[in-house]
């Protein structure tokens, strides 16, 4: 019986730290609630008459619109997404061809000590923030598309690009892509790589046609992640994008102007219209992450399914 | 045979190949490092750490007796520094960052009548011309004038003849980044400290406490991995939409504060922090808990006394995962907080953090590159060094593992 009544307090005592404990954690799952909710009451807000009356924002001209900004309230953003969709494949294209060589490189061809040092480089380039991968964007990789420009005969103003935005973001998500690469062929059976020796391929032709093919699933979750970056990248972007008015443009060494520059870029006050839009574009660019992602998703279940 | 030697050569020119590509993050990473090197490496002073953004000028006089002797240097000066004994001021030329030549005071004599001058428009006030400052004007008394652009020795000469000063205007160096640094600082302690008990306690509760196959608490973890994916300008957002009104409202901050700004990086460390601690609680062996159980401890007896103790290193992986995203992000600041350089630090006003800082005087009309490579390379051995602390500590606790 003194047990008994023991066993109660205890038990109570746990309730009560389990209810305390739940606070928090439903605190933190909240955010994201909160996320969805406020950033699209304040992103509706512009379109809404009963908000901003004769200075709101016409919808349709705002999806299917080649030009940014009109005075004085028409905003236009279909070829802001044309444009980062372009820079984003662009750069991954770049970066997973770089990356998955990379990986292979470390997991497989290489000694412990080359592979593990490389290894530390790629994650310590991984670590490094944004903002300095901005400010080396202006710095060194600007100067390097003036010298390309040259040589092709064009003019860019200053290096600013969608040339130098598809590198600076080339650069920003090989790490993420070589990282998940190398622990996709790290899965590989070794097995499978063995029999395809004894079948007499050469080790070449077994990294590529065995080892690449069973880790490609793996491989296309890493590029789904660096997409995901690279869509919702904005400092170093906006460093080296230059914000053009209108578009879309797929000159490479023209201006550009990306979701998350436009958000970025000319910020001065923080309340009406101007301000407001923004959250708009905001919303528009979780759109094309979740869509993207929707879409690069149901890719991976097709190549996963005939390997 | 043939065959075979070709199939060799083939294979040797793609593993040259393949190899050669792969430098390309060693490339890259050596590229980034020797550029923010070279342009900044020369600005890192105690000064650049210590100084006002802003520079102060001043206006000064000095209508008081010299010494006879005349003040003699401490120190040895190098061929382009000129020194005026008379007056015991070293000063030398030298190019600011927007690329014009000015007049750099390199040494005052502590006993210098220029260590101890007059305001001109405060009579009460006194002026210390120092190292570090600039020259920009001089009237003597016997009305020769020095101007910074006519270089160092001219105005050491002007120095020498003359035997009082009627006017001088000096300015401070400023681009110095206390101010973000304070703010960095406030950020981190504000933001840790409300993110560290939220994500651990959320840990504890999901991996501990939390029943199992509940469809609510799918809701929970869906919810907190959710978070993981967002783009940080998005918390940007969230930090503009709720936390700025919010701290608004609770203190008399008015638009974005170093309070918002923390809110806003504590939903974004959040994540971090649940996670990391959340792998080490994984990792505690069962017979723990079980042990403690035997003992007759309870559940949360248990849970506080030693699985928190245990998970100590994976609190401490988060704490330091997580100062390392407050030094870098600069996105959702630029939204949660603003681009305001500020020099006296107010936690219910704007003010930027290093990164921020590194925004500001970027995007301006003439980018400063030579201040922002300088506090890009405070920024990277920071997070560089904490980056590798975590690998430590990681491979520290594998290690062990593996032995016992």
């Amino acid at each position: 019986m003194v047990c008994r009544t023991i066993d109660k307090k205890k038990n109570s005592r746990d309730k009560l730290t389990h209810i305390l404990l739940l606070v928090p954690s439903v605190i933190s799952a909240s955010f994201v609630f909160f996320i969805i909710i406020f950033v699209a009451k304040r992103g509706v807000a512009p379109f809404l008459v009963s908000s901003y009356g004769s200075e709101s924002v016409n919808l349709l001209r705002f999806l299917t619109g080649t030009t940014w900004y009109v005075p004085p309230t028409a905003y236009g953003i279909f070829f802001i997404v044309v444009n980062t969709i372009y820079v984003v494949a662009l750069a991954a294209i770049i970066a997973v061809v770089i990356s998955v060589t990379t990986a292979l490189f470390i997991a497989k061809m290489t000694n412990r000590i080359i592979g593990g040092f490389l290894k530390t480089v790629i994650e310590l380039l991984a670590a490094i923030p944004s903002i300095i991968y901005g400010v080396f964007g202006l710095g060194v990789i600007t100067k390097f598309v003036i010298g390309l420009a040259d040589v092709f005969g064009s003019q860019t103003a200053g290096g600013i690009s969608t040339l130098s935005t598809i590198l600076v973001l080339a650069i920003m998500i090989y790490p993420t892509v070589t990282l998940m690469s190398i622990t996709a062929i790290n899965a590989v059976d070794t097995n499978l790589e063995k029999g395809s020796l004894a079948l007499g391929a050469s080790r070449i032709q077994t990294y590529f046609k065995v080892t690449l093919l069973t880790a490609k699933s793996g491989i296309f979750s890493g590029v789904i992640l660096g997409i995901g970056r690279a869509l919702g990248e904005a400092t170093a972007v906006s460093m080296v994008a230059g914000n053009a008015g209108s578009g879309p443009s797929f000159d490479l060494f023209s201006t550009t102007r990306t979701l998350t520059s436009t958000m970025l870029l000319g910020l001065k006050e923080t309340s009406g219209v101007d301000y407001d839009i923004r959250f708009s574009v905001g919303i528009v660019l979780v759109f094309v992450i979740l869509f993207g992602n929707l879409l690069l998703n149901h890719f991976k279940k097709r190549i996963g399914k005939y390997s | 045979m043939m065959k075979k030697r070709r199939k060799n050569i083939l294979d040797r020119g793609a593993y040259a190949g393949i190899a050669t590509i792969s430098l390309f993050g060693l490339l890259i990473l050596m590229l980034l490092f020797s550029y923010i090197i070279d342009k900044g490496a020369n600005l890192l002073s105690w000064d650049l750490i210590t100084g006002d953004y802003y520079a102060a000028t001043y206006d000064s006089y000095y209508e008081g007796e010299l010494n006879q002797d005349g003040y003699s240097a401490n120190r040895e000066f190098e061929s382009d520094v000129f020194y005026s004994e008379k007056w015991g001021i070293a000063l030398k030329d030298d190019i600011n960052f927007e690329g014009k030549d000015y007049v750099l005071v390199v040494y005052v004599s502590d006993e210098s009548p220029l260590a101890n001058l007059r305001d001109k428009n405060d009579e009460k006030n006194y002026v210390a011309i120092s190292g570090g400052q600039s020259m920009v004007k001089i009237i003597f008394s016997n009305n020769t004038v020095m101007y910074s652009k006519n270089g160092a020795k001219a105005a050491i000469e002007l120095f020498d003849n003359a035997d009082g000063i009627k006017d001088m205007i000096t300015t401070t160096a400023g681009s110095g980044i206390r101010g973000s640094l304070v703010t960095t600082g406030y950020l981190i302690f504000f933001t840790m400290i409300i993110a560290m008990p939220l994500g651990v306690f959320t840990a504890i509760y999901l991996h501990e406490f939390a029943p199992k196959d509940k469809w609510y608490i799918n809701v929970l973890r869906r919810s907190v991995e959710l978070l993981t994916g967002v783009p940080s300008i998005i918390f940007g957002l969230l930090g503009a939409a709720v936390f700025i009104p919010l701290t608004s409202t609770l203190t008399k901050a008015s638009g974005g504060n170093i309070i918002s700004g923390s809110l806003t990086l504590a939903v974004i460390v959040l994540p971090v922090i649940i996670s990391s601690v959340e792998e080490s609680l994984k990792v505690i062996p069962d017979d723990y808990r079980q042990a403690s159980f035997a003992l007759g401890a309870n559940k949360t007896q248990t849970t506080f006394k030693i699985i928190l103790r245990c998970s100590l290193p994976g609190i401490l992986t988060a704490t330091l995962l997580s100062v390392g995203r407050i030094i870098g992000e600069s996105a959702a600041l630029i939204y949660a907080i603003g681009t305001v350089i500020k020099d006296n630090i107010v936690v219910t006003e704007k003010s930027t953090s290093l990164a921020v800082f590194i925004w500001s005087i970027m995007a301006g009309e003439v980018p400063n590159f030579e201040l922002a490579c300088a506090v890009s390379l405070i920024i990277l051995i920071v997070v560089l060094i904490l980056n590798m602390t975590v690998k430590l500590i990681s491979y520290k606790l594998t290690f062990d593992r593996n032995r016992g």
